[in-house]
């Protein structure tokens, strides 16, 4: 069996990777696929424990996560077209209605 | 029967309102045959149920509205010659009105306001109620405010209108003030109502009075007579009426002629048992009264609009009314006989004044006396039943004006001998100068050489016919009906079972005569005074008696000395000239204009409110803009923070967790968590 700190160490590169793109890309399908990152790094973690303290819970609970962040990734990419045909680019530092 | 549909008396105008107001633009004349339908209704039910309850019945209905408070019909003496006198007179203004308003572009609205006007004060007459009568006091006072303002696009008219709005809201605010006392002393007492009772009804009221602490019941009066001041044009409310001549002279007539104004009057004589339970209340109602009868005559001897000097002849009559009640003091409930006889009467003579006095202006189409004179060649009928008003206005032997006011007078007298003579002087007085400026008014517009080149043709019969049967009453209704109005009058307040020996024990009265022994201070030496005056029929000397003959005779003698051509021995001018300081005062209506408008007003009241603007503007709204100039500054400087890129966010983001973080793991360092 891998042990624990690995799949952590996993889990962590992943979110800081992730966070590392959402802080400094620009491009709003990048940051979508970082906010996938994020979110399954969270999964690989509940996976790990789950699996690491036998209790089936934490595998079903990544099973929600799952469905939820497909759910999350179709809202989202509705939203990056839908900006898309309002600016013509998904640049985000263009789009900046809501600002002062 | 006809008690039955006496919701209609004000049901009928209010329909004819409504016609009036959305179909009148399409119908003839504006409609106003409906609304003379209307009143003329309102007349055959008012006189079914005298029929029905005269001598001895009234008629009270009244179901409940809300919390205390009931809507109710109370229909007893006093209301019945109301409201008889009212749907007669408003009728026959209706009739003038469309030969009047024949031809205006606005007639339909005229007869839609005229309407609401007569339902408000059949409304007001009949109420059972002091709240339901307060609205109804209101609702006239609004049509008053829209009638006089009928040509809203002559300045003069529209300022009129908001000077009589406004003048009269003072007199409102205080009657307003007087219900609240008078409701809250009464909750107060804790009174086991029946069912079907409420607390502002006026049996109620009457039962309740002697309960109420005197001093609260000095209050409540004031406040009631401040209200009956603002609405009956009273000293020093009065300054609203003669303005609010610039409406059509139907209006004059009608509201401030013949009904609107004596509501206050009507207001006094309803609550007398309270006045006359409260100490010093009825010395007040005499004094102003009194006052503003002499004061507003002197005015109308200088005026040289035919209106005006009308309008002051009302400001003064409604003063002999006001006394007339005022020295009940010492008469006792017989004074609402005889001063409501008085507002009858003058009712149906003023009305007849004001309407001939509209039938020539209509004719010469000026309102100034200068410049009528000789009419009388031209309009015989408008001449003669103007006479007949004049005469009866004047006093004359026989006219209706003779027995009411003269009557008025005698009582004043009686009040003299008992307690205080200035009340008569000063109404003597003021006949004597009634009869002065109201045939001064007629002999200048009727008689001598024509002073301008004004219009000569009598007007239509549809005019003049009202004019006629006014006349018939203002010279038969005296003769015809004064003994029996007065005991049918006197009966108005037994049908309450109210006491007025107990209530004028509480407001320290003496009574005199029929209406019960003396209890009160005084003792013996007031006791046989009594008697000694029950002895005399009414005690007065025979010169008192006759003095009203003398004064009318001599004050028509004096007018005509003057202004009459045929008899004319003397000129104004000789007595007063152009530059005659007094003359100038009475022209100027004792500066009212400068003290109370533009000193008063304008001065004071406009200079504190240009203070208090100040104070608003700089220190309230100062500081509350100084404030939200600082938080828009502020936030002008902060909301850079929010950049509008969704990386900055993030970094705040993590960097707020880190921080987060950062504290937690040293709060749990150190101990704290």
């Amino acid at each position: 069996m891998i042990p624990l700190e690995l799949n952590i160490l996993l889990a962590s590169t992943m979110f800081t990777i992730g966070l590392y793109g959402l802080v400094t890309q620009k491009n709003g399908v990048k940051l979508m696929m970082c906010i996938e990152l994020l979110l399954n790094s969270a999964n690989i973690n509940l996976v790990a424990f789950s699996a690491y303290q036998p209790n089936v819970n934490g595998q079903v609970f990544a099973l929600f996560s799952i469905a939820l962040a497909a759910a999350e990734a179709g809202v989202g990419f509705a939203i990056m077209i839908a900006l898309y045909r309002l600016y013509g680019t998904i640049d985000l530092d263009n789009i900046r209605a809501m600002r002062w | 029967m006809y008690a039955d549909y006496a919701y209609l008396i004000v049901g009928l105008p209010v329909l004819a309102f409504l016609l009036c107001l959305f179909l009148g633009w399409h119908l003839p004349r504006g409609g106003g045959f409906i609304t003379v339908l209307a009143t003329f209704g309102g007349l055959i039910i008012s006189l079914g149920i005298f029929n029905e309850i005269y001598p001895d019945k009234i008629v009270h209905q009244s179901m409940p509205w809300f919390a205390n408070f009931n809507v109710g019909i109370l229909i007893d003496p006093l209301a019945l010659v109301m409201l008889l006198m009212v749907t007669f007179v408003v009728t026959l203004i209706h009739i003038y009105g469309n030969g009047y308003m024949n031809g205006d572009p606005g007639a339909a609205r005229y007869f839609a306001e005229a309407a609401l006007f007569s339902a408000a004060m059949l409304g007001l007459v009949y109420s059972d109620n002091l709240l339901q009568l307060f609205i109804f006091w209101e609702l006239v006072g609004l049509c008053s405010y829209l009638l006089i303002g009928f040509w809203y696009r002559k300045p003069s008219a529209a300022a009129a209108a908001k000077k009589a709005f406004l003048t009269t809201r003072v007199g409102d605010v205080l009657f307003l003030a007087g219900i609240i006392l008078l409701y809250n002393n009464l909750a107060s007492l804790n009174i086991a109502l029946k069912p079907g009772e409420f607390l502002l009804q006026f049996p109620v009221i009457y039962a309740h009075i002697a309960e109420i602490p005197p001093a609260q019941l000095t209050l409540i009066a004031l406040g009631l007579l401040g209200g009956a001041v603002g609405k009956s044009g009273q000293f020093p409310l009065h300054v609203w009426l003669p303005d609010a001549m610039e409406g059509p002279t139907t209006v004059s007539a009608m509201i401030h002629a013949a009904t609107m104004v004596t509501a206050g009057v009507y207001l006094v004589a309803r609550m007398f048992p309270l006045f006359y339970a409260a100490p010093h209340a009825l010395t007040a109602v005499a004094a102003v009264g009194a006052f503003t009868a002499l004061f507003a005559a002197t005015m109308g001897l200088t005026a040289f609009d035919i209106k005006r000097v009308l309008a002051f002849s009302t400001v003064s009559q409604l003063g002999f009314m006001m006394a007339g009640l005022g020295v009940g003091a010492a008469v006792g409930a017989m004074a609402v006989g005889v001063s409501i006889f008085h507002l009858i009467g003058h009712s149906f003579f003023k009305a007849l004044l004001f309407l001939c006095a509209g039938s020539v202006i209509h004719a010469v189409n000026t309102n100034d006396l200068r410049e009528m004179g000789g009419v009388g060649r031209y309009m015989k009928w408008t001449m003669y039943t103007m006479l007949i008003g004049s005469l009866s206005l004047a006093g004359f032997p026989f006219f209706t004006g003779f027995f009411s006011k003269d009557e008025i007078i005698v009582i004043a007298y009686e009040y003299g001998t008992m307690i205080n003579f200035l009340p008569y002087i000063f109404l003597v007085l003021a006949a004597v100068l009634t009869a002065i400026y109201t045939f001064r008014m007629w002999f200048s517009v009727f008689t001598g050489k024509e002073r301008s080149d004004y219009g000569k043709h009598e007007s239509p019969w549809i005019m003049l016919g009202p004019l006629v049967i006014l006349a018939v009453f203002a010279f038969g209704f005296g003769i015809a009906s004064q003994d029996s109005f007065y005991s049918y009058l006197d009966s108005n307040f037994e049908h309450y079972g109210v006491n007025f020996q107990e209530l004028g024990i509480i407001g320290g009265h003496v009574l005199e005569g029929e209406h019960g022994a003396p209890e009160a201070a005084g003792g013996e030496h007031v006791a046989s005074e009594a008697e000694h005056g029950e002895n005399e029929a009414h005690g007065e000397p025979w010169y008192i008696q006759i003095l009203p003959i003398i004064i009318a005779l001599g004050g028509i003698l004096i007018a005509g000395l003057f202004y009459w051509d045929k008899i004319k021995r003397f000129d104004p001018s000789q007595v007063t000239g152009d530059t005659d300081p007094i003359r100038k005062m009475l022209l100027k209506g004792y500066y009212q204009h400068e003290i109370l408008t533009a000193w008063f007003a304008e001065g004071v009241v406009y200079g504190t409110a240009l203070i208090c603007n100040m104070i608003d503007i700089k220190l309230v709204d100062g500081w509350l803009n100084w404030l939200s100039a600082w938080v828009m500054g502020f936030a002008k400087n902060i909301r850079k923070v929010q950049t509008g890129v969704v990386q900055n966010y993030v970094t705040a983001l993590v960097l707020g967790i880190v921080v987060l973080v950062v504290v937690i793991s040293l709060a749990k360092e150190v101990g704290l968590v």
